[in-house]
């Protein structure tokens, strides 16, 4: 049930928090994904392992880390490791059921560039691989969000492989987790899926005030699209409530969030100020 | 006091005259968290050039050295947009300018390279997905051997290979150390272990010099050992402005002003000169940052103690005899085993 106003941003993460089933292992990042992780931990499902690259295993997010080494994150979780056992004896080794990854620009078939608009050196960086290309490869599942509109024909650099050219190429190379790749993309506009065997991008649901001509225009190829289409997920109050203890900024957007900040740091300046 | 009079126990200035040197391989030993900046601000007062950095995560840290003007090459895996995403950071900008040569690895490729390095080996194998990578495809200062392809001798399969890395000095944040160096780090670790024991020589600096027995007590802690350690600096906030757990949260208020000064060329000089060059080490630097923000705001970030569960390291005999003075093994006392020996001993003169 829904009874409270809510907010775009807060039907972003909870759309995602409802991708985590319950019991699954979950990579996390910085930003959208814990705030998904955290509801999805402290809703349906309790029992989900949460974990950060770092070697954080089995954390609880108790507000909004910086980094995925946050000692906001440490204060108590189950199991501390190392950055190269979390890529090796649980993703490498088939135990990672779920990773999130942000995206910078995105192709039709789910590869992925974090990290050049261009040829390096000379050109812009996004930012870099990070820990994508290895969680992308080997999680089970991944569920993909993108806040701006880097969907490219070709992409400038293929930080992380999706399903490569489509159809089976990514199964048949035998370099991946069989099955795995890009489930489910999330964008402020709409959700977008995986044809099971094109593996080409389809728009699966709009956002709620978001026509399918405002969806096309960011796509510069022919977007197939659901029919009928699917529907986006409602929020429940307990998740919206959830959120708001958890982040009370998480239900603005970035640029809105900072302002509100920084009006209230120039109004307890000015309180200061007034009590000299 | 306790007296922590060895010769591994220096200062911060001291330890970075003594080794670290022009041209050579450094690498931010902590991963994201507790980020060694006192001992990168006293590397950067102390000019050194053409250096070789290694850095995982593009934070501060890296930030810092490339803006300093000592870096020629950076190996990483993450660059944060400090300066927003139109000014860029600095090694992005550095990088764009063509006076700085970057090799970007993914978290993984660039922790297997210094697995490598800790564990002896000349390569390390890593995992097959990134050969359809341009990570792997495209390449700068390490050119044919920022990766290779070997092929299993037991499945026949190619598998894609990094070279160890061995930078040769580790510059390392922790809680706690003792004289000897060694060093105790709880968090989130990422790489930083593969960090220290890949690297030639290490330079830790702590927020507590400790006894030997605190170290003791807790080994599960020790993320080197001292006999690989070359100076120990204690260095309370000495990762300051970045987090490190039990001490302190992330210092938001410092962090405002460094990604202030990182978007323009002039706000970084003056941050340079008033935080870096204008002041000659970390006690000073703290009192600095009371002197404009307050003590009040420092202690903001300070941690609440939330204590890990004690591990009972007991043990039922402390030597081979028991609390009666019987041995364990015979049943006799000192004065019944001398009888023994004389008795059954193979003995032998030696007068």
């Amino acid at each position: 049930m829904l009874s409270k106003q809510i907010t775009k941003e807060e039907l972003l993460i909870v759309t995602a928090a409802r991708q985590i089933k319950n019991g699954d292992v979950v990579v996390l990042g910085i930003g959208m994904p814990i705030l998904a992780g955290a509801v999805a931990k402290n809703t349906h499902a309790p029992e989900a392992v949460l974990l950060m690259e770092s070697g954080i295993v089995d954390f609880e997010p108790r507000t909004l880390p910086t980094n995925v080494a946050d000692a906001t994150a440490t204060r108590g979780y189950g199991y501390a490791i190392d950055l190269f056992s979390v890529f090796t004896t649980i993703a490498y080794a088939g135990y990672l059921d779920k990773a999130f990854l942000g995206v910078g620009q995105i192709d039709k078939y789910g590869n992925i560039n974090t990290s050049f608009l261009g040829i390096p050196p000379e050109a812009q960086r996004v930012t870099a691989a990070g820990g994508a290309p290895e969680f992308y490869a080997y999680a089970k599942k991944t569920i993909l969000t993108m806040k701006g509109r880097g969907f490219v024909e070709k992409l400038p650099y293929m930080t992380s492989p999706g399903y490569l050219g489509g159809g089976d190429e990514r199964d048949k190379s035998g370099r991946y987790t069989p099955g795995s790749g890009p489930d489910i993309l999330i964008t402020p506009k709409g959700i977008f899926k995986f044809d099971p065997q094109t593996k080409e991008m389809y728009l699966d649901a709009l956002f709620p005030g978001v026509n399918l001509d405002e969806v096309r225009a960011d796509i510069p190829w022919e977007l197939k699209v659901a029919d009928p289409l699917g529907s986006f997920p409602v929020p429940k109050d307990e998740e919206i409530v959830f959120l708001r203890q958890l982040s009370p900024i998480s239900p603005f957007k970035n640029a809105t969030a900072r302002k509100l900040a920084m009006e209230h740091i120039k109004r307890q300046m000015e309180e200061k100020a007034a009590a000299r | 006091m306790n007296d922590f009079g060895s010769s591994k126990v220096m200062t911060a200035k001291e330890a970075v005259s003594r080794f670290v040197h022009d041209g050579n391989t450094v690498i931010t030993g902590n991963y994201t968290e507790s980020l060694p900046l006192s001992l990168i601000f006293e590397v950067i007062r102390q000019g050194r050039k053409g250096l070789t950095w290694y850095s995982q995560s593009g934070a501060a840290d890296v930030e810092f050295m490339i803006a300093s003007g000592g870096v020629e090459k950076l190996c990483t895996a993450f660059v944060h947009k400090w300066g927003g995403r139109g000014a860029g950071s600095m090694v992005e900008r550095y990088q764009r300018a063509g006076k700085l040569q970057v090799e970007d690895y993914s978290n993984f490729t660039y922790n297997a390279r210094l697995a490598a390095g800790a564990q002896g080996y000349s390569f390390m194998p890593v995992l097959p997905a990134i050969m359809d990578s341009d990570v792997f495809k495209i390449r700068d200062y390490m050119g044919e051997n920022k990766f290779g392809v070997v092929r299993c001798p037991f499945t026949g399969r190619e598998i894609p290979v990094v070279p160890a890395a061995n930078p040769d000095v580790c510059l390392l944040h922790v809680q706690r150390a003792d004289k000897h160096g060694n060093a105790q780090h709880w968090g989130g670790l990422g790489s930083t272990v593969h960090a220290c024991l890949a690297s030639k020589t290490i330079i830790v600096s702590c927020e507590e010099l400790v006894d030997f027995d605190i170290i003791k007590s807790s080994p599960h802690h020790t993320i080197v050992p001292g006999f690989r350690v070359s100076a120990v600096i204690e260095e309370p906030y000495g990762c300051h402005p970045s987090e490190l757990p039990g001490y302190r949260n992330p210092d938001t208020v410092m962090l405002r002003v460094i990604e202030g000064a990182f978007s323009s060329e002039e706000g970084l000089r003056s941050m340079f000169d008033e935080w870096i060059y204008g002041l000659p080490d970390r006690a000073s630097y703290i009192k600095h940052y009371i002197d404009v923000f307050g003590v009040e705001t420092l202690h903001r970030f300070q941690a609440k103690s939330y204590y890990s569960a004690p591990a009972n390291y007991g043990v039922a005999f402390e030597s081979g005899w028991d609390t009666y003075g019987k041995s364990i093994h015979l049943g006799v006392d000192m004065a019944g085993l001398e009888q023994l020996i004389v008795e059954k001993g193979d003995l032998v003169d030696v007068k």
